[in-house]
């Protein structure tokens, strides 16, 4: 009885020890390879061109407003109704007079991005937005001019008016069903890659609304 | 003199870090002995039923996304999605369709990730955690390349998929296919053989084929037990049906099977994605949905296996802009109600190692 249990605890002893060999082994291995992990407000991984970050409402280089044409689309298919616009004035004079994004409310979920027939709002690729008072988060017309990236267009999934600007898509008609096209975002365009561009990204958005 | 001795209930939870979300287990013990345990759910109740009640059903994808399980978002979206599709008769074209495989199938090698990490974290091992965490950052990349989410997506349309993946997405995922199948075999090295992973698994919490069914478990919880029951045989949706896949089925119930089930479904997941992308057809992603879509008056069940199991949505719509009831049927609940069953007998020290074995996400279970 005693020799059966010596030699039982002596398997198990050699299983152990072989099972702890193996994983050990596995494990230096593991350590010898390349890092993954980034020093997160040192460094940043640079964000993809289709981001979801805060919504901005990008102007017109050509006259200097704003695109929206105050449809209310992007109000209607809001899920979490976070969106408020007001327009004034009729016909041609017709103005934008609130535009107003809860971006606490908000789910990023691009909804209005996707509906919205001349790309007037758009996503930036930025996505520190914590804040300690709620109601900086409520986001008005000036701040959401602000927060759009200087360059003419720098979204990533945008809607129909301006396809002809060139889509680099896999199969082209992919999303021509619904005038839905995925554009990529141009390279220098995106304020939140890299940590050069970062710091530069945050004081044309984040910075400009603290 | 005989010593007095009474039975103890201990609460655990909802804070404790390894119930996995807010949930409480109220433990009945004999001294180290579990009597029973009772969970006490609803700390993360969403209200996501009610609230898709007053939503359209164009808007209700991306709620799917959220109050339901946060881990298999794409999944939500699936079954809910087809529920509609079938509801309202839309189709969906061939490419949408092998999207939606494709996905759902990264999104289940995302969840087991998940699972697989945190658990090795309840049975003391860190490396496991950090492995796997490491893979699925990268199947969020991917994610993110495409929907612009990482965790919440919104992708999934009524009709399809939103858009078309950017160029050479395909051969990025399969780039990753190839390492993924790698870093497996490295986890089944690691845990498989080793001798505590062994001990604090292998016949520990053991639920029975007829109980398991009694309690409703499905998924890699009933799949453990014996059931061999995979929804994307019994009732293939999208194009499960032309893939070859096998689903694992263990007889032992314990918690060593379940793990062994979910490993190995993260290989047969791998292999879904190759097939998928290889047959990937060309073609839109999604058909012509109205944004104010009305579905007409009648009833559906969708039933899809989500990463936890049977995951099905009874819709019921009286012909309006919104669903007139939307019932989850949520397959965390139901694995939930096996745990019972499972802990009775066991020690105080094992109620982690099952209560993770079962992979719960309290967002699913409360709704």
């Amino acid at each position: 009885m005693s020799v059966a249990r010596r030699v039982n605890v002596g398997g198990r002893v050699t299983g152990a020890v072989k099972a702890l060999a193996t994983g050990l082994g596995l494990t230096w291995q593991v350590m010898l390879r390349p890092k993954v992990t980034v020093k997160y407000p040192i460094e940043r991984l640079p964000v993809s061109n289709r981001f979801h970050g805060l919504l901005a409402l990008p102007i017109d280089p050509e006259t200097g407003k704003d695109l929206c044409i105050i449809c209310f689309q992007c109000e209607r298919v809001c899920p979490s109704r976070c969106i408020h616009i007001e327009a004034q004035g009729k016909g041609k004079e017709r103005v934008l007079s609130r535009f107003d994004i809860e971006m606490d409310k908000c789910q990023y979920c691009g909804f209005c991005v996707e509906v919205c027939p001349t790309e007037a709002i758009v996503f930036v690729p930025h996505y520190e937005s914590s804040t300690f008072d709620r109601s900086t988060l409520l986001y008005n017309l000036d701040e959401l001019h602000r927060a759009a990236p200087k360059e003419p267009i720098a979204t990533g999934i945008v809607g129909g008016a301006h396809r002809h600007n060139g889509h680099k898509n896999g199969t082209g008609d992919a999303g021509a069903s619904r005038g839905l096209v995925p554009r990529e975002r141009g390279g220098h365009a995106a304020p939140a890659h890299g940590d050069g561009a970062a710091a530069a990204g945050s004081s044309s958005s984040a910075g400009a609304r603290r | 003199m005989a010593l007095r001795t009474e039975e103890l209930m201990l609460n655990m939870g909802p804070q404790h870090p390894s119930t996995h979300g807010v949930l409480r287990l109220v433990v009945t013990l004999d001294g180290e002995n579990i009597v029973d345990v009772r969970p006490d759910i609803g700390y993360l109740h969403s209200s996501v039923e009610k609230m898709m009640e007053h939503r359209l059903y164009v808007q209700n994808v991306s709620l799917a996304d959220r109050g339901m399980d946060y881990l298999t978002a794409m999944q939500n979206e699936q079954v809910y999605c087809l529920a509609v599709e079938r509801l309202a008769g839309i189709e969906v074209p061939e490419r949408g369709k092998y999207l939606r495989v494709i996905f759902d199938e990264l999104q289940r090698l995302a969840s087991h990730l998940v699972w697989l990490g945190t658990w090795g974290i309840d049975l003391g091992a860190t490396t496991v955690f950090l492995w796997c965490f490491r893979e699925r950052e990268m199947i969020l990349d991917l994610f993110e390349k495409v929907t612009g989410g990482r965790l919440h997506h919104a992708y999934f349309r009524i009709g399809g998929v939103y858009v078309d993946p950017p160029a050479g997405w395909t051969d990025e995922v399969k780039k990753f296919l190839d390492y993924f199948d790698d870093r497996v075999v490295e986890y089944d090295k690691l845990l498989t053989a080793n001798p505590i992973f062994l001990a604090r698994t292998k016949g520990v919490g053991v639920i029975g084929r007829r109980e398991a069914i009694a309690m409703g478990a499905s998924g890699p919880v009933g799949r453990a037990s014996g059931i061999a029951m995979d929804v994307r045989k019994a009732e293939p949706y999208e194009v499960y049906d032309r893939m070859t896949f096998d689903v694992p089925v263990f007889t032992e119930g314990d918690c060593f099977a379940r793990y062994q089930v979910r490993l190995e479904e993260m290989r047969q997941s791998s292999r879904i994605v190759g097939q998928a992308l290889k047959e990937l057809p060309g073609g839109e992603v999604r058909s012509r949905v109205p944004m104010t879509m009305k579905a007409p008056r009648g009833e559906v069940y969708a039933r899809t296996e989500s990463a936890r199991g049977d995951l099905a949505i009874h819709l019921v719509s009286d012909g309006g802009e919104m669903p007139y009831r939307v019932k989850i049927r949520a397959p965390s609940f139901s694995n939930l109600y096996a745990l019972s069953e499972m802990m009775r007998g066991w020690k105080i020290a094992d109620v982690i190692a099952i209560l993770g074995s079962i992979d719960i996400v309290l967002s699913d279970v409360d709704r």
